[in-house]
């Protein structure tokens, strides 16, 4: 931070990058609770659904980040984030269950979550990443519609070809791939592919490879703890240069290029970055402790990618804080609409209306929230704000004028360099006159 | 404002040779015709105007040089090195930067950031400052507003900001693509007058302008493009008294 005399401009470079204590004090804070909750939830919140409700919100808290990064900050636009978190969700799904199984089987415990869930997340990220740089790929030559039209076919292809795979013969991936090279490669190669599809469970979903279900180990500790940790992580690129370049992009490309920014490698990295984030909460949701034990590709339809949108957009888009609220607000949103079909009364009427279609219920409960909003707050809750912002409240960086620094509009203004500061500036100052020049400002004055 | 790219290590440039020269290059949008074959040569320290109607090609030829625009056939050479298949974020880091045309700045984002941003390339903390304290110095208002949002400056600010953003790479080459526009008068002059400040700092400067007699009067030499050519070129001061341009630029 900067020195209260605020001594010259050299002093200005060196913002302690050091975590502060406070830092520190947070991150233990934290742990203690995670762990806190990991242990003792059940006993906190004896209801399950409700313990589901609330990791099913930090989830998907990390799905709005994740998307955050290519619909908020990039402005791209993906309406397929649902296929990077499916993708998390049956990689994690497929490496934890077969690890359990080679670990013996038996209890899912807290211990042996330390081995399974980085793994299987890590697995998550890389599979998510590696589509997510494919699906990116596009986005260096299509702009909007056609963009948003790539990344809704890529998660439909992801659901479909699961969703679809014919039950069939039973033979295993290692009979599949042992064939390869025998009689062709290709052919051998896609029906090995084919195999292992099959063998995700089609429609019904994946329950592990004995179909017994899936061993739960992402408890609280895991899933809260890394939605804080990646949450600060998201916040922390939003103000990092990247971010700043993924934003200047998003607002002027010309502009951005001139400065050096290379377009290319920042519009895919930005969807690489998404997808992983959405595969580590896709991982999250598969290996829930309080959800159910299978996954199912239903669950990753145009529905939940549409759902994401809707987070990002009701938080504010670009804002980290705020995608966080959208996810945490809609989660409990789409719950309390299905509460609300359950009533006494709702389902009295349904039965002397035979033809009310509850489906459609609850779509027009949700579209009229969101409608609500729009005309309420158009630019989400946030807007592209945040809340805590240290960025806007932060002074200038630059030394405060002191006595033998004199009021920086003057314009015989003194260098600012203290005489510590070797170079000296050559520039001096362009004559400044007060103001009144007809030279209005754009828009209102900021808050 | 200090010259200096820790970036890159540059080769020195020989005595009298051009910091740049272009020989007959053309560019094309598709099908059209922008650039028809233009030679240009640009010292090192001086001040070049490039003026002309509208559409003429002078943003084509500043896009061209920040390689912005991909060049049909001529050669471009920075620094005496050839550059014409150099990526823009190399030009920048070999000391050439663009101001683009109309207020390019990034409205949502703070004035710091934007600034910031001009010294993407420079990630040495303590240089951006120093840089920073010298565009501060340059235009005390952007210092005053560092908080605000780009979007929330007046126009003139804005085209301030986006030459201090520019400043921030620590060009040794500064191309401003009609800094003017847009822009009250009185705050023009001022521009121009910062213009001035930066060139006498050593920094080389080519500023296309529609305001002929300001972009005469700023500069040393000047280029006329006509159509994708260079029609005529010289001495700023002469062409000033050229009939020819008076006739055709400066309403007389
Ligand atoms: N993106 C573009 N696509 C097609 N033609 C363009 C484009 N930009 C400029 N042009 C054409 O190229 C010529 C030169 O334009 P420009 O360099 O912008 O002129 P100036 O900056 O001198 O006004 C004009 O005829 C213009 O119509
Ligand atoms: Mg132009």
């Amino acid at each position: 931070m900067m020195p209260a005399s605020g001594k010259g401009v050299a002093s200005v470079g060196k913002k302690a990058r050091e975590p502060s204590k406070r830092g520190w004090a947070f991150a233990a804070a934290a742990l203690v609770v995670v762990v806190v909750l990991e242990l003792g939830l059940e006993r906190m919140i004896p209801d399950s659904s409700i313990r589901q409700l609330l990791m099913l919100a930090a989830c998907n808290v990390l799905v709005a980040l994740s998307l955050n990064v290519i619909n908020g900050m990039a402005g791209q636009f993906s309406i397929g984030h649902a296929g990077f978190v499916g993708l998390g969700a049956y990689t994690s799904a497929v490496v934890s269950a077969h690890l359990h199984e080679a670990m013996g089987g038996g209890e899912v415990t807290f211990a042996k979550s330390f081995v399974v869930v980085p793994i299987a997340l890590l697995a998550s990220a890389v599979v998510a990443g590696t589509f997510g740089y494919l699906v990116g790929l596009p986005s260096l030559r299509l702009k909007g519609d056609y963009l948003a039209i790539v990344t809704l076919g890529f998660a439909e292809i992801f659901r479909l070809l699961i969703a679809t795979a014919q039950l069939g013969e039973k033979e295993t991936i290692g009979e599949a791939a042992a064939k390869i090279g025998k009689d062709g490669v290709v052919g051998p190669f896609f029906h090995m592919l084919q195999v292992g599809i099959t063998s995700l469970g089609g429609q019904n979903g994946y329950a592990g490879p004995k179909n017994q279900g899936l061993p739960l180990y992402a408890g609280p500790f895991w899933v809260f703890g890394l939605a804080l940790v990646l949450g600060v992580l998201a916040y922390r690129l939003k103000f990092s240069g990247w971010g700043r370049a993924l934003r200047a992009l998003r607002e002027d490309e010309i502009a951005a290029a001139a400065v050096g920014v290379d377009p290319t490698r920042y519009k895919v990295r930005s969807f690489v970055i998404a997808a992983v984030g959405a595969g580590i909460a896709g991982g999250l949701m598969a290996m829930n402790r309080d959800g159910t034990p299978t996954v199912q590709p239903d669950n990753y339809n145009f529905q939940a990618s549409f759902d994401a949108i809707t987070m990002v957009i009701l938080g504010g888009s670009g804002s980290v804080t705020g995608a966080a609220i959208g996810g945490v607000l809609i989660t409990f949103t789409v719950k309390a609409i299905e509460a609300v079909q359950s009533t006494r009364v709702v389902q009295d009427l349904k039965s002397s209306v035979p033809w009310l279609d509850l489906n459609a219920l609850r779509m027009m409960l949700y579209a009229a929230v969101l409608i609500a909003l729009m005309i309420w707050r158009p630019e989400g809750l946030l807007g592209e704000r945040e809340l805590f912002q240290k960025q806007k409240l932060r002074p200038l960086k630059l030394p405060k004028p002191s006595p033998d620094h004199p009021k920086p509009d003057e314009p015989d203004r003194a260098p600012a360099a203290a005489a510590n500061e070797p170079a000296k500036p050559v520039v001096a100052a362009a004559d400044e006159p007060a103001k009144s020049d007809g030279d209005e400002p754009e828009k209102g004055a900021p808050p | 404002m200090r010259v200096n790219h820790p970036t890159r290590a540059k080769a020195v440039l020989p005595e009298g040779a051009p910091l740049l020269e272009i020989a007959d290059v053309r560019v094309s949008y598709g099908g059209i015709k922008a650039l028809k074959g233009i030679s240009m040569k640009v010292m090192a320290g001086e001040v070049v105007a490039i003026i002309g109607a509208n559409g003429a090609g002078k943003t084509t030829t500043l896009k061209m040089l920040a390689r912005l625009l991909p060049v049909d056939s001529g050669t471009v050479r920075f620094r005496g090195e050839d550059v014409r298949d150099v990526p823009t974020e190399e030009i920048v880091a070999r000391g050439m930067s663009l101001v683009p045309e109309g207020r390019a700045i990034f409205p949502n984002l703070t004035v710091r950031e934007n600034l910031e941003l001009g010294a993407y390339l420079h990630r040495d903390k303590v240089t951006m400052a120093e840089t920073m304290a010298d565009v501060v110095e340059l235009f005390p208002r952007l210092g005053e507003r560092m908080v605000q949002e780009g979007g929330t400056l007046s126009g003139g600010e804005q085209q301030m900001l986006a030459i201090g953003r520019a400043m921030m790479a620590r060009p040794e080459l500064l191309l401003l693509d009609e800094p003017s526009l847009g822009i009250a008068p009185k705050l023009a002059a001022q521009i121009f007058k910062a213009i001035r400040t930066i060139a006498k700092s050593g920094v080389t400067v080519v500023v296309v302008e529609q305001n002929t007699r300001m972009a005469l009067g700023s500069s040393e030499r000047a280029y006329v493009l006509r159509t994708g050519e260079v029609a005529l070129e010289g001495v700023s001061a002469v062409l000033a008294e050229d009939p020819e341009i008076q006739k055709a630029y400066l309403g007389g």
